[in-house]
This record gives C-alpha cells, sequence and structure tokens, in this order.
C-alpha cells in the first residue's frame, strides 16, 4: 500500500489531472451543445424541435463505449479512406471531449428544455406583451427563473459526466483508470490501487458536490 | 374636467344610466382598433368565427359572455399573442398581422393585464415595473424608476417597491401588474379577466385602479364577470357567445333592455 502511494502516488495525481481536464473539455462543449439543442426543442418551429429531438435520441440510444470506438477510430477511418483526406488523425484528448460532449451535451438538453418548460408560460406572454423581443424574454424573465430548477439535475448531470470520463481509458487517453491499469500490471496490487483510485474519485466527487450545493444556496437566496 | 365631476357624482349611484357622462370622452372620429372578420382556431376548434368591431380612443369597452365563448382568445389577438387564422386587426392604423410587422413595437403600445398576474418572481416590484422600458431603451434606469415610484404611488404601493411578488397578496399583485403595464404609456390597456383569480376582498382594490384609469380617458378592453363595473364604467358592453359577438351597446341597453335571447338568457344566470 505504502509502495503504491510513495511510487506510483504522483503518477496517479497526474492522471487525475487529466480526467479533470478531460471532464473539463466535456462539460464546456456539452454545455454549448445542450443550450443549443435544448433551446431548438423549445423553439415554436418544428424543424428545429425534430432535429433536437433526433439528435438527444441517437446519443441516449448509443452506449458511450460505442461512441468513443467510432469518433476515435471511425472518423479517422471514413476521413481517409473513403473522404480520401492524407493523415487526418484525432488525438484521444479531442475524440474523448468531442464524446463527452456529446454524450453530456444530449442529457443537458433534455435537463435545459425541461427546466425552460417548467416555467410559468403566463412569464413569456407577460414579459412579449410588454413588448420585449422573443430572445430578451428568454434570457431576462424565462431563463433566470428557469435555471434555478435546472441546478441540481445540472450538478448531477456533471457528476456523472466526471465518472464516464473512465469509460474513454478504451481509447487510450491517459486517464486515472488507464494510468491505473498499468499501475497494476507492473505491481500486480489490484487491491490497493483500485482502492486508491476509488477513494480518488469519491474525494474529487464530493468536493465538487458540497460546492455545488453552496452554489445553490446562494442562487436561491432571496427567493423564499 | 366637467366629464370627470360628472363620473364621481355617478359613481355614487352606480345603476342610473352611467354611461351618458363617459360617452362625452369617447372620441368617434379616432379609430384605435379595427377589427374585420377576425376567426381564431386552435386545430380543429374553432374559437372566433367571425368578429368585427372598431374601438374608439377613450372608450372603456367590456365584453362578457359565458366561458369558452372566446373573449380571451378575442383580446389576446389583439395584441397578437396568439396568431389570427383570418381577417384583419388594424391598431392605429396598421394591420398589426402582417409578417413584416414590426409586433414589438405595437405591443410597447398596448399593455396587458393577465388574469394570474404574471408578475416576475425574481425581480423586485420596481424592477417588473422597470425591466421593459430600460431593457428596451425607452428610459434611462433612474427616469424608469421615477416613473415606476409615480406608478407604485398611484396603485397605493409605494412602500412595497422592494418586495418580491411572493410576498404580496392577489389585489397588491394585481395593481403591480397594472403599473407595470403602464410604464411604457400605452395608450391601450387590455385586461383579461383581472379579477378572476382574486379573493373577494381584494377586488374592489384592482377595480377602483382600473375606474381612475378609465377617469383619466385610456382606451381600455376589459374581460370580466364584473357586472357592477361594467354598467358603472363601460362606455360599451360587448356580449359574446360561441365566437361571436351576439349583442353590444351602452351598459343600459345590454343590462336593462337586452335584444337578443341569448344575452337575457346570459344575464339571467349571472344577475
Amino acid at each position: 500500500m505504502a509502495k503504491i502511494i510513495t511510487v506510483y502516488g504522483p503518477l496517479l495525481f497526474r492522471a487525475m489531472g487529466q480526467t479533470l481536464l478531460l471532464a473539463l473539455c466535456g462539460l464546456f462543449f456539452a454545455c454549448i451543445l445542450g443550450l443549443i439543442f435544448g433551446l431548438m426543442s423549445v423553439l415554436k418551429s418544428r424543424v428545429c424541435n425534430v432535429i433536437a429531438a433526433v439528435f438527444v435520441d441517437v446519443i441516449r440510444g448509443v452506449p458511450m463505449i460505442v461512441l468513443a470506438y467510432f469518433i476515435y477510430f471511425g472518423i479517422p477511418y471514413f476521413m481517409n479512406n473513403i473522404l480520401g483526406s492524407r493523415g487526418f488523425t484525432l488525438t484521444a484528448l479531442q475524440a474523448g471531449s468531442a464524446c463527452l460532449a456529446l454524450n453530456c451535451g444530449a442529457y443537458m438538453a433534455e435537463i435545459i428544455r425541461a427546466g425552460i418548460q417548467s416555467v410559468d408560460k403566463g412569464q413569456m406572454e407577460a414579459a412579449r406583451s410588454l413588448g420585449l423581443p422573443y430572445w430578451r424574454a428568454m434570457l431576462r424573465v424565462v431563463m433566470p427563473q428557469a435555471i434555478r430548477t435546472m441546478i441540481p439535475s445540472i450538478i448531477n448531470q456533471f457528476i456523472i459526466t466526471l465518472k464516464d470520463t473512465s469509460i474513454l481509458s478504451v481509447i487510450g487517453f491517459p486517464e486515472l483508470v488507464n494510468t491505473a491499469k498499468n499501475v497494476v500490471s507492473i505491481t500486480y496490487m489490484s487491491f490497493q490501487t483500485w482502492g486508491i483510485v476509488a477513494v480518488m474519485y469519491l474525494t474529487v466527487i464530493t468536493i465538487l458536490s458540497r460546492v455545488a450545493k453552496i452554489l445553490e444556496r446562494r442562487l436561491n437566496r432571496g427567493r423564499e | 374636467m366637467a366629464a370627470n365631476k360628472e363620473k364621481r357624482k355617478l359613481s355614487a349611484s352606480p345603476a342610473v344610466t352611467a354611461p351618458e357622462a363617459k360617452r362625452n370622452m369617447v372620441n368617434k372620429e379616432k379609430v384605435k382598433i379595427h377589427v374585420s372578420h377576425l376567426k381564431k382556431s386552435f386545430g380543429k376548434l374553432e374559437v372566433l368565427k367571425d368578429i368585427s368591431n372598431d374601438i374608439y380612443e377613450g372608450e372603456v369597452v367590456v365584453i362578457i359572455g359565458p366561458s369558452g365563448s372566446g373573449k380571451s382568445t378575442f383580446l389576446r389577438c389583439l395584441n397578437r399573442l396568439e396568431d389570427i387564422t383570418g381577417g384583419e386587426v388594424v391598431v392605429d392604423g396598421v394591420d398589426i398581422t402582417g409578417k413584416k410587422v414590426n409586433i414589438n413595437r405595437f405591443r410597447e403600445n398596448i399593455g396587458m393585464v393577465f388574469q394570474h398576474f404574471n408578475l416576475f418572481p425574481h425581480m423586485d416590484v420596481l424592477r417588473n415595473i422597470t425591466l421593459a422600458p430600460v431593457d428596451l431603451k425607452k428610459m434611462s434606469k433612474e427616469e424608469a424608476q421615477k416613473k415606476g415610484m409615480e406608478l407604485l404611488e398611484r396603485v397605493g404601493l409605494a412602500e412595497k417597491a422592494k418586495v418580491y411578488p411572493p410576498q404580496l397578496s392577489g389585489g397588491q399583485k394585481q395593481r403591480v401588474a397594472i403599473a407595470r403595464a403602464l410604464a411604457m404609456n400605452p395608450d391601450i390597456m387590455l385586461f383579461d379577466e383581472p379579477t378572476s383569480a382574486l379573493d373577494p376582498e381584494m377586488v374592489g382594490e384592482v377595480l377602483q385602479v382600473m375606474k381612475e384609469l378609465a377617469g383619466m380617458g385610456m382606451t381600455m378592453l376589459v374581460v370580466t364577470h364584473e357586472i357592477g363595473f361594467a354598467r358603472e364604467v363601460a362606455s360599451r358592453v360587448i356580449f359574446m357567445d360561441d365566437g361571436y359577438i351576439v349583442e353590444e351597446g351602452t351598459p343600459d341597453e345590454i343590462f336593462n333592455h337586452p335584444k337578443e335571447p341569448r344575452t337575457i338568457d346570459f344575464l339571467n344566470k349571472v344577475l
């Protein structure tokens, strides 16, 4: 146990850093995708609604590990062997972030859609009746109320995504699980190594939830 | 002035032929809203079948009728909260149903008050009122706040400026909602059952604010079940049923001498 910590501790710590980097990249783009598709699903446009629904259904219906393989191996193959471009490659970080962004983005879109729809329709009508354009009304009146109901679900989704980074060990990204596998294959100490890895995940996620709780409480202040 | 004095006297005895005094204030030269052959369907359900009417400047038009008769929908078509299916709605000489019309500019001139108030719960009362004028750059923040306080004064709620809507009573909420609608200096006000969601003891305070507004010459369309208010304040009463305007006239004509059987039937039920 002590040997794992002293010898491989720094390595595992750096791997945790990579995990967080990957999660952060993924979450950043997931928020953008979620916002775009979430708003598309509440717009009064059939075309936008259908596009958003198809996106969510497709991503939800494909296991993330398949999505990871598809992006990391499938897309370069498609570009090089079918479209005929030369030497197109994706780094594991690029492919991994894209995979997380798509996966988390689909769920975020659903959270954002539900959040917006939970706001009483009269709010939008009142804002529009005052002469505010649609997007102004959305930004000033609907979104601030929607975000409050969305926050717990968004935090939950962030935590799930952080844990899902472990799946991306399959495309060789040097995150925590991948690194731990290597440590085990050298030391054969699976009990100790996986135990430490579990505690590391647990610590980071606990800190994250606590911070999120404080943030949530602060946002809800001023409302009864 | 004279009209105002007359009104004071009349409000003491509302049942007498009240409209005479107020009709003076109606400017029959100027049509504010011209509605012709308005139709509105929700899917297969035809809610408004064929509505034509002219609303003149300074008129207080009260719309009554059984539920499901299309009163609220009619009101909501006038600021295009509902897209109309057919016909035209012309406000100040411009057809607002046209695709190219900047509807937001027209809505600035048409205030609306809703049955369920629809105040913004995440903003304090004053911010509720100043949001639109400031955001649409119609006034500076200071101007809007000054105007907001004046309006709150007028509806008797100046001391509630910094309170959040969930802490207000229903009557107070609706008075704030009226102040909010007035902040954009509209020249037409639409009231969609403004007292229907209120406890009985709070109805009076809201109607009082509306009466004062009418006294100042605002063009108003009011969907309501308050027959007393209609008798006292309306310059014209419209009775709607089944997507049509069945009968219209002065409060005296409608309430004391209705002609259509459906109007008589309805009034028998509510009076």
